[in-house]
């Protein structure tokens, strides 16, 4: 799968793909992480989506990064799934 | 079965041996005029059957004997056993079904490129570098937010011997009694509380205030309930008081029995009671060598549960000591601190200055004479490198399993890993004595050290790792500051007591409160230079 393609990337600390309710499908961290994971971050990318849509109908959401003082959450998002990477940039 | 042989009137002649029967009735028909007369009466048949019995040969055949043989064999007792596994925890993540795989295929084959794209721009990019956000209010410096003291007692020349925060991070309770030579054993002495929430807070007047008969020598609030309190007498006590109750705050006490401590009591801590996590002991060490467990019973009496003794031949030679002279067989212990990763690790400070690696769960008996309702177990698992004069406070560190420091009478501290007995690192901090270290709750690379120079030293194993990040002077003519602690429930505070009976809040500047980007692998590495 190229779940694992990813996750060898440098600096990539775990890899998830959440489905369009929220949960978890595949991940490579442990379960309660996962799972905080997915639900926090599956809120905000809907909360995204909307924001981008509310200003422009035309417009949508491709790509959405969080950048934080200890690592960089990147999410791309679907219809049906969600893809969380977490890598931990080279300071 | 036997065959017989055949009766034969006259024997048969030689030649007829070999012949077939009807070249034998020939021959009778021959020798049928050698019968005699009163024979010829007998019939042919008879008379074959008399020659072809003849023909017949003596063969016996048996088999063997069956052998048998007697032998029993029964089932096996059984015994009923059940055996039942707990409801499995819900698995969270959920297994896809068949049909779905191609889709999540699809779906991944199409954000791949992009997500690669953006993992490799992040990786090369400069972009953040330097770029840090503040969103609590910077604090440049360190300063004094409050200076407590409790007047009866500093007019007695009592010192703050030990400080505690309580399970809120709002009281602040210090032990007064006096940690230098003299004959203090009837001095009275005080515990008393400052609650720095509370409105129109007074420093001259603790908020709560209890008058113990001997010198108290330590102090530990509980971990959960905000107002329970033990301290460690001078007498060898340990009592515990409830401070929420100004009338008769005495709640449990271990009384003068057999199972106290002979010696003062160095330090006090309270345990989680195993298999009950909400239920407390408290840990009590002393000069007299034991390590004593007590539970509160029924009323206000502490009950020793487990015990354990230092004894110098039950030592492991992990490391050369000085030997010593036959009469010293106790070790004193001087201060204690648990690991917060394995909950029964605990690391021993010691008269003779080399701290010990103990364990809750040590099995072996102690070699000791001393009386005691329970028996005394050898707690030492490893000895490491010692100090050049007797520890008095060691500290764990809380982000990581294997270190710990270690701070003496020879003014130094000692960064220790597990792993080895001589210490990673050996750090002057004061010419005089060092009487309390403590690693900061929230950066892994801090810790701060009180000395007997009347000095707080702030050290930051990031900034530099040979002198300390900050002095802060506690006391105007450098009489010692004997202990401190931080607060972990607000970050920013360090409360410390001083020879003067002062006890001081110190609100720390903000970069000791927030934890760098790196800091944690840096402390694994600092951990990883342990010396092959």
């Amino acid at each position: 799968m190229e779940i694992g393609e990813i996750q060898s990337h440098k600096g990539v600390i775990g890899t998830m793909v959440v489905n369009a309710e929220g949960i978890p499908i595949r991940t490579t961290l442990d379960n309660s992480t996962t799972v905080q994971y997915a639900g926090l971050l599956h809120h905000l990318t809907m909360k995204a989506k909307s924001t981008v849509r509310d200003i422009d109908p035309q417009n949508d959401l491709t790509f959405l990064r969080i950048r934080s003082k200890k690592h960089e959450i990147m999410v791309a998002p679907d219809k049906e799934y969600l893809l969380i990477v977490i890598q931990n940039p080279c300071e | 079965m036997k065959g017989g042989a055949a009766a034969c009137s006259r024997p048969l002649p030689r030649g007829l041996c070999g012949l077939g029967v009807p070249a034998v009735c020939q021959e009778l028909f021959k020798g049928w005029g050698l019968i005699r007369k009163e024979d010829r009466h007998l019939s042919l048949l008879e008379l074959t059957w008399a020659v072809a019995g003849a023909v017949i040969l003596t063969k016996s055949c048996q088999t063997a004997s069956i052998a048998t043989a007697n032998a029993s064999a029964q089932g096996r007792s059984h015994v009923d056993a059940q055996v039942q596994t707990e409801a499995p925890v819900p698995v969270s993540v959920q297994p896809l079904s068949r049909y779905d795989v191609p889709r999540l295929a699809a779906f991944l084959r199409r954000v791949e490129a992009m997500v690669i794209r953006e993992l490799n721009k992040n990786w090369q990019s400069h972009a953040f570098d330097g770029f840090e956000v503040n969103w609590t209010e910077q604090q440049q410096m360190v300063s004094c937010l409050y200076t407590l003291g409790y007047p009866p007692a500093q007019a007695q020349g009592l010192h703050v011997t030990g400080i505690s925060w309580n399970s809120t991070g709002s009281v602040v309770a210090c032990a007064y009694g006096r940690l230098d030579h003299g004959d203090w054993s009837t001095l009275k002495s005080f515990v008393c509380a400052w609650n720095l929430d509370r409105r129109g807070l007074s420093p001259r007047q603790p908020s709560a205030v209890v008058e113990v008969p001997s010198a108290v020598l330590c102090l530990a609030f509980h971990p959960t309930q905000p107002s329970h309190v033990a301290g460690g007498l001078y007498s060898g006590e340990v009592l515990v008081w409830d401070l929420s109750r100004p009338e008769d705050p005495l709640l449990w006490r271990t009384g003068l029995t057999d199972d106290t401590h002979t010696d003062p009591v160095s330090q006090v801590v309270w345990l989680p009671e195993p298999g009950h996590s909400h239920r407390f002991q408290v840990l009590s060490v002393a000069t007299d060598g034991k390590v004593l467990l007590w539970r509160g019973v029924g009323a206000g009496q502490l009950r020793l549960t487990e015990g354990f003794a230092l004894v110098m031949q039950q030592l492991p030679r992990s490391t050369k000591l000085k030997k010593h002279s036959r009469g010293e067989t106790e070790v004193g212990a001087t201060a204690v601190a648990f690991s917060s990763f394995d909950p029964r690790l605990f690391i021993l400070g010691t008269e003779g200055g080399f701290p010990l690696k103990c364990s809750l769960a040590a099995g072996e008996a102690a070699l000791t004479r001393m009386p005691s309702s329970v028996p005394l177990r050898a707690p030492a698992q490893f000895t490491f490198s010692p100090h050049g004069g007797p520890v008095y406070s060691v500290s764990c560190s809380p982000f990581h399993r294997n270190l710990f420091l270690s701070a003496g009478t020879d003014g130094h501290v000692h960064l220790y890993s597990m792993l080895q007995a001589p210490p990673l690192t050996s750090l002057q901090l004061s010419l005089k004595y060092l009487f309390a270290v403590r690693w900061s709750p929230v950066r892994p690379l801090v810790f701060a050290a009180a000395s007997g120079e009347g000095d707080v030293l702030l050290f930051d194993l990031q900034k530099s790792s040979q002198k300390p990040t900050v002095l802060i002077k506690q006391t105007q003519d450098e009489s010692p500051v004997y202990c401190l602690e931080f607060n972990s429930q607000q970050t920013q505070l360090l409360a410390a007591g001083d020879a003067q009976g002062t006890v001081k809040v110190w609100q720390l500047s903000t970069e000791f409160v927030e934890q760098g980007p790196r800091e944690a692998e840096d402390l694994d590495r600092l951990a990883a230079e342990v010396a092959t």
